[in-house]
């Protein structure tokens, strides 16, 4: 049949041309920021005039409220980051890891920030730097976060360490271990976390070992309440509970412990409080 | 003297239920605070848990005349674990049991109005409308899975059973008398074990011997649909058991439902509480106790189907 004797060289024509790549990289510096952590880093460091997408995570510092938003930590809308033409994509772990995957897959370049110790973190920082050619200001800024850590540390001392119980969810209860980053901030800003080795940075854990462990003090992040904690049935012996050193959200701002970025020495700091603040005074 | 089979199994039964719970309460170490607060109450949630499943198990392969049936078929389930998911994601994690329960309410009516038509409430009417239901309620749970990932422990805890249920002073009170009512009803759905055994020989046969078929049915319905409710508001789905416990009780004993219904209660009350010993202690990591009624219980059902 003459008609479809051009049919099928066209369409070999046309696949081949289809996969022929664009050259999607371009000379200016276009960050989009996935990581609210990576975010708030690239600002201190210097670099948030080059943000042009974020997540809706990404709230702090005011400068990122104005910038696109591109979807949510765990669901981004991929088309519209295509359509910001980034030059430079970060990306976190979890969800997000596979997201990197992709975009590398569609020639983006991507990088992943996700820190699991204080070490990784300042190294984390610093690399961010010599993506951004801002390493100068990265290391100042490690540097700054270091040496306020360090400063606890000198104020600690020889104190008898209060047991803390950090409760990140309630049904099932979750804790971390002093693998994580948080669980790393406990043991820095001078508690002894009762779960200090648990299978996961984060993982369940039972109820009877809360009890047992006896902690001073409790800091939950599971969105309970003051009058539920106190209300829980055989928690009434707990020290924490008992002298009411329990913590909310109100009191030390989870973001400042779960963000592996500059403010964390924020975190440290009301830590260091929480668990002294009382002694200090007196 | 060999023993015939009923005797040997009430003999195994009444060993494991002590062993399991003395080993429940006292092993490892705890005090006094840990086994009166926080070990009696989970052993108190996870027998009445058990023994709802089982006994419900049972009632159901019955009137139902499905091997297949249990507990969850009738959609309830999937209806009580949407409404207690629902307030778990919105945050309002302390008002969980209460959303359950209304779904199962929910759900209730929602398989009642379909299953009732034209004053006839058949079995197969209501086996399809309670699967469908309960399609449509697993359904929403898996959009608010994906719309709400952050919180996929508290979706999964329902999904897949949470015994380990923090229970506040109050809240405990109200499970007492929940699980009150629990054995009222029990003891209601027992009474009405001939008339399930009658009419298990047929619609028919039963209306000639002066059964309100309809009646009953309605009437078991609603008894187990409350039973379930309650169940699945305060320790989430737990699978296997109320499929299996019936049928291992009904190779030992195999007619009379009164016997049936009794041995399914107790069994499944301590098969679960063997279960959940087990998924707290077998790792450092406590499972999800689903994982181990499903391991543990298939093996022991096809070494069951085998010997026969």
């Amino acid at each position: 049949m003459p008609k479809t004797r051009w049919f099928y060289p066209v369409l070999i024509l046309l696949l081949l041309i289809m996969t022929c790549k664009k050259d999607v990289q371009s000379d200016a510096q276009r960050y989009v920021v996935l990581s609210p952590e990576v975010a708030e880093i690239l600002v201190a460091i210097g670099a948030g005039e080059r943000i042009v997408g974020v997540t809706e995570e990404c709230n702090e510092p005011e400068l990122l409220k104005s910038i696109t938003r591109v979807g949510k930590f765990g669901m981004v809308d991929r088309e519209k980051i295509i359509s910001l033409q980034p030059s430079l994509i970060f990306c976190s772990g979890l969800e997000q890891e596979a997201l990197a995957d992709e975009f590398t897959k569609l020639g983006y370049k991507c990088h992943v920030y996700y820190p699991t110790s204080l070490k990784a973190m300042y190294e984390g920082i610093v690399t961010l730097g010599t993506l951004t050619q801002l390493t100068e200001n990265a290391k100042a800024v490690a540097d700054s976060i270091q040496s306020q850590i360090s400063a606890i540390q000198i104020k600690l001392g020889e104190k008898r360490k209060p047991r803390v119980y950090l409760e990140i969810y309630r049904d099932p209860l979750m804790s971390v271990s002093n693998a994580s980053l948080v669980g790393e901030l406990i043991a820095a800003a001078g508690g002894e976390n009762i779960f200090p080795t648990l299978e996961r940075d984060y993982a369940r854990v039972k109820a009877e070992d809360v009890l047992s462990g006896s902690p001073d003090v409790m800091i939950c992040y599971s969105q309970d309440t003051l009058a539920n904690v106190l209300s829980r049935k055989g928690w009434q012996k707990v020290p924490a509970i008992r002298d009411k050193r329990v913590y909310f959200e109100a009191d030390i701002n989870p973001d400042w412990l779960l963000r592996a970025g500059p403010r964390i020495s924020l975190g440290i700091n009301a830590l260091y409080q929480i668990l002294y603040g009382d002694e200090s005074g007196s | 003297m060999a023993l015939d089979k009923k005797t040997a199994f009430s003999i195994f039964l009444a060993i494991i239920s002590l062993g399991v719970i003395f080993l429940y309460l006292f092993a490892m170490s705890g005090n006094s605070n840990i086994i009166y607060n926080l070990r009696l109450p989970r052993l108190v949630l996870t027998l009445m848990t058990g023994m709802v499943l089982g006994g419900i198990g049972s009632v159901y392969q019955l009137m139902l005349a499905n091997p297949l049936a249990e507990p969850y078929i009738l959609g309830i389930s999937s209806g009580s674990a949407f409404g207690s998911i629902l307030l778990g994601v919105l945050g309002f994690t302390i008002l969980m049991p209460l959303g359950g329960f209304a779904g199962a309410l929910l759900t209730m009516i929602l398989v009642w109005s379909l299953a009732n038509k034209r004053g006839s409430f058949d079995k197969s009417r209501l086996l399809i409308a309670g699967i469908v239901v309960g399609m449509f309620f697993s359904a929403g749970i898996s959009l608010i899975m994906y719309l709400f990932h952050r919180d996929s422990l508290i979706i999964l805890g329902t999904l897949m059973g949470n015994l380990g249920r923090i229970f506040s002073i109050v809240e405990w009170r109200v499970y007492l008398a929940l699980a009150a009512l629990s054995i009222v009803v029990m003891i209601r759905l027992y009474r009405r074990s001939l008339i399930l055994d009658i009419m298990s020989g047929g619609d028919v046969y039963a209306g000639s011997v002066g059964i309100d078929v309809n009646c009953i049915r309605r009437e078991i319905f609603v008894l187990s649909s409350l039973l379930i409710g309650i169940c699945v508001a305060y320790a989430g789905i737990i699978g296997f058991v109320g499929l299996i416990i019936p049928h291992i009780v009904r190779h030992f004993i195999p007619n009379g439902q009164k016997r049936i219904f009794l041995y399914s209660l107790w069994s499944g009350g301590v098969f679960l509480l063997c279960c959940d010993f087990v998924a707290k202690h077998i790792t450092t990591l406590e499972l999800p106790v689903g994982v181990i009624t499903a391991a543990v219980g298939c093996p022991f059902f096809m070494w069951l189907l085998l010997r026969k």
